[in-house]
């Protein structure tokens, strides 16, 4: 994004189409935060907060797009403007869907709380992981910020870390849910927003990846770590 | 004009060598030779004002490089420039300079500083700011401050270009273990430019939370016995009571009474803890005086502690017989050690046993230390037990008496001894409250 163009306006018009995308990162960073905080006080405030900012980021989703539509229509950009422009749009509907896991973690909180059986459940396990992503998603949008392809790949390894932390929780609460079948239900609700935080996680992880397309032209979907790591230090 | 003069004399003499020559040679006439004579000095001269060029060239890096040997004309000129290059390059060096002692300035600030351009890039930014927000000061530079700063209260300032009032958020690299809150002013300046300020208010926050806490507390333990003696009155005023149930009563409602007193004198002894200049190295106390009344008060209240059919607490004294002597407040110290000790009483089940016991330490320091049999406190309380009106279990230390302010107490009277309490527990095994006495405090008999 440093490089100038001889038109000041696409310069300009990819410029605010970054601000947009950082936005509405910042609105879902938000929304991720808070229903963290909802989840270790069992707040209902803060879940109606993050209910509600669920249109606003629908909403710039979609304008983000309409936007990346105007400037491939007018300018026609190649190279790694174009990849720029493919990788934001991308990148959208990643954090929309990220945001999305936030909403489900706060509805899964609400009827958490209004079941009124919270004390008792491990929830110390679920702050852990729910931090990690939260952090991960926050450097993704960094690294973008920045193009830092090693922020990137960074955010790529610990992703796995989440992924663990899950199946552990998994297992746990198979034996609480083994040993007193009342908690079964509010198990289930936990188990759902152990679920949302892992895919808070991946997405994190997605938009890393894009992070490297957009600078080194590669599409390192579905590809091993290691297998990246070799292609981004031969370039 | 003796320059001028020069330059023309050379010129007249090349021209007067030339006709001069011409006549020697003999038949074409002077004028011709006076022509090359002329014609010769403009090439001299072209290749004076050649090497002239090329010096001014070279000055532009060095300006100290010295002119060619050229006519007085070119030296005059050669000079004048150079006396400008070194006007300009000190005034140049003392701009740089100051604006250096601005940046040091900025730097040495204990708000984050950071300055914005029209397009709200970051231009520059302090080391505060870098660690306030988590950049880096060389990387993030022209980097656009919403790109990283991504808070939607502050996006939406800067996009409605509102800087009426502080914006408070979390710092991004903001952690559930170290939180840090953060109050950024935006103050615009010439032609669209941000200053960006930002405070560090997690402290202040705290402290803020805290004085609510403390407040509410305060009310909801003066308000528990108020409305227990309020009850027994009403029932007093409106039930026909029989005289022993008359004296049950006045008994619990002395109990409730006697709470609030207890409550009251805790209160106002940490408000003049705390107000009071802390006490010098004039005064000396023998330890033992100390100790031997906490030895009589001790005995007494586990005496008072024992029923008819449970056993009293063995009560273990070590180093009663010391001639150490202790530079303080006796009241305070008393005060301080027999809170340790009635907790650790109050706290361990009959049967159990209670240690005290003075040492002096290698380093010349002293240690006092209460030991206990009873049932621990969980890791997770021990940093908060001193925090005023902390409980652990909240029903068992109200029916023993307490009112949630003795360890507070301690903590500000050995904060003014410059001593320090340390809490070691285990779970079922026994707790030990430690209190050490820097050496300039002691004076060992």
């Amino acid at each position: 994004m440093n490089e100038k163009h001889l038109s000041s306006q696409f310069d300009s018009d990819l410029n605010s189409v970054c601000s947009q995308l950082m936005k509405m990162g910042g609105l879902v960073e938000t929304q991720i935060q808070r229903a963290i905080k909802s989840l270790a006080n069992f707040s209902v405030s803060e879940i109606n907060d993050v209910l509600d900012s669920e249109t606003l980021v629908d909403q710039m989703e979609m304008e983000i797009d309409r936007a990346i539509t105007a400037v491939v229509a007018r300018r026609q950009p190649a190279a790694r403007d174009l990849r720029l422009l493919l990788a934001i749009s991308k990148i959208t509907s990643n954090l929309e869907r990220a945001g999305d896991e936030a909403y489900k973690m706060g509805k899964r909180v609400k009827s958490l709380v209004e079941s009124g059986e919270t004390r008792q459940m491990p929830i110390g396990d679920l702050r852990v992981a729910s931090d990690l992503a939260a952090n991960l998603i926050h450097r993704a949008l960094d690294a973008f910020a920045r193009l830092d392809v090693t922020a990137a790949i960074s955010i790529y390894k610990e992703d796995d870390l989440i992924d663990r932390e899950f199946k552990g929780f998994t297992r746990k609460l198979i034996t609480y849910m083994m040993e007193d079948p009342h908690t079964i239900s509010s198990s289930l609700d936990l188990l759902f927003i152990a679920k949302a935080i892992e895919r808070i996680g991946d997405h994190a992880k997605n938009i890393s990846e894009f992070i490297i397309y957009i600078v080194h032209g590669m599409d390192v979907r579905h590809s091993k770590l290691k297998g990246i790591e070799a292609i981004v230090q031969s370039e | 004009m003796p320059s001028l003069f020069s330059r023309m004399t050379s010129l007249l003499l090349l021209m007067a060598c030339g006709a001069a020559l011409a006549a020697l040679i003999g038949h074409t006439g002077v004028w011709p030779g006076i022509a090359v004579g002329a014609l010769a000095w403009l090439v001299w001269d072209n290749w004076r004002a050649r090497a002239f060029a090329d010096w001014l060239h070279r000055i532009k890096d060095d300006p100290d490089t010295p002119p060619p040997r050229i006519d007085s004309l070119r030296r005059e000129f050669s000079e004048r420039i150079q006396r400008l290059l070194r006007k300009q390059g000190r005034e140049t060096e003392e701009l740089e300079n100051r604006l250096h002692n601005l940046q040091s300035v900025l730097q040495a600030s204990p708000n984050g500083v950071i300055i914005l351009d029209e397009q709200e890039c970051i231009e520059w930014c302090n080391r505060m700011a870098c660690e306030h927000f988590g950049l880096d000061s060389r990387r993030d530079i022209s980097q656009r401050i919403t790109h990283l700063l991504r808070d939607p209260a502050l996006t939406k300032c800067l996009a409605a270009r509102d800087f009426e009032e502080a914006i408070t958020l979390e710092s991004p690299i903001s952690t559930a273990s170290r939180p840090l809150r953060l109050e950024v002013w935006l103050l615009p300046y010439e032609q669209g430019r941000l200053f960006m300020l930002s405070r560090d208010i997690t402290a202040i926050e705290q402290a803020e939370a805290m004085r609510r806490d403390f407040i509410a507390n305060v009310s909801h333990e003066i308000r528990t016995p108020l409305t227990v003696l309020a009850g027994f009155v009403e029932t007093l005023q409106t039930l026909p009571l029989n005289d022993a149930e008359r004296a049950d009563m006045l008994h619990r409602m002395a109990q409730q009474a006697e709470r609030m007193k207890n409550l009251v004198a805790d209160l106002l002894t940490l408000s003049r803890l705390e107000d009071r200049a802390p006490p010098g190295m004039s005064e000396w106390i023998p330890v033992r005086s100390l100790l031997e009344r906490i030895d009589t008060d001790a005995r007494a209240l586990a005496a008072h502690l024992a029923g008819q059919d449970t056993p009293k607490h063995e009560l273990i004294f070590e180093g009663m017989d010391t001639s150490d002597e202790i530079a303080g407040s006796s009241s305070e110290l008393q005060s301080a050690f027999f809170n340790l000790v009635n907790n650790a009483i109050r706290y361990t089940p009959p049967g159990g046993i209670v240690a005290i016991r003075w040492q002096i330490q290698t380093n010349g320091g002293a240690r006092f230390s209460v030991r206990d049999s009873g049932p621990g406190i969980a890791p997770e309380h021990i940093p908060r037990l001193t925090e005023r009106f902390y409980r652990v279990d909240s029903n068992r230390s109200r029916a023993s008496g307490g009112t949630g302010l003795g360890l507070s107490i301690v903590k500000h009277v050995l904060q003014r001894h410059d001593a320090k309490l340390e809490i070691e527990s285990t779970p079922l095994r026994g707790s030990c409250f430690t209190v050490t006495f820097p050496a300039e405090r002691i004076r060992s008999g």
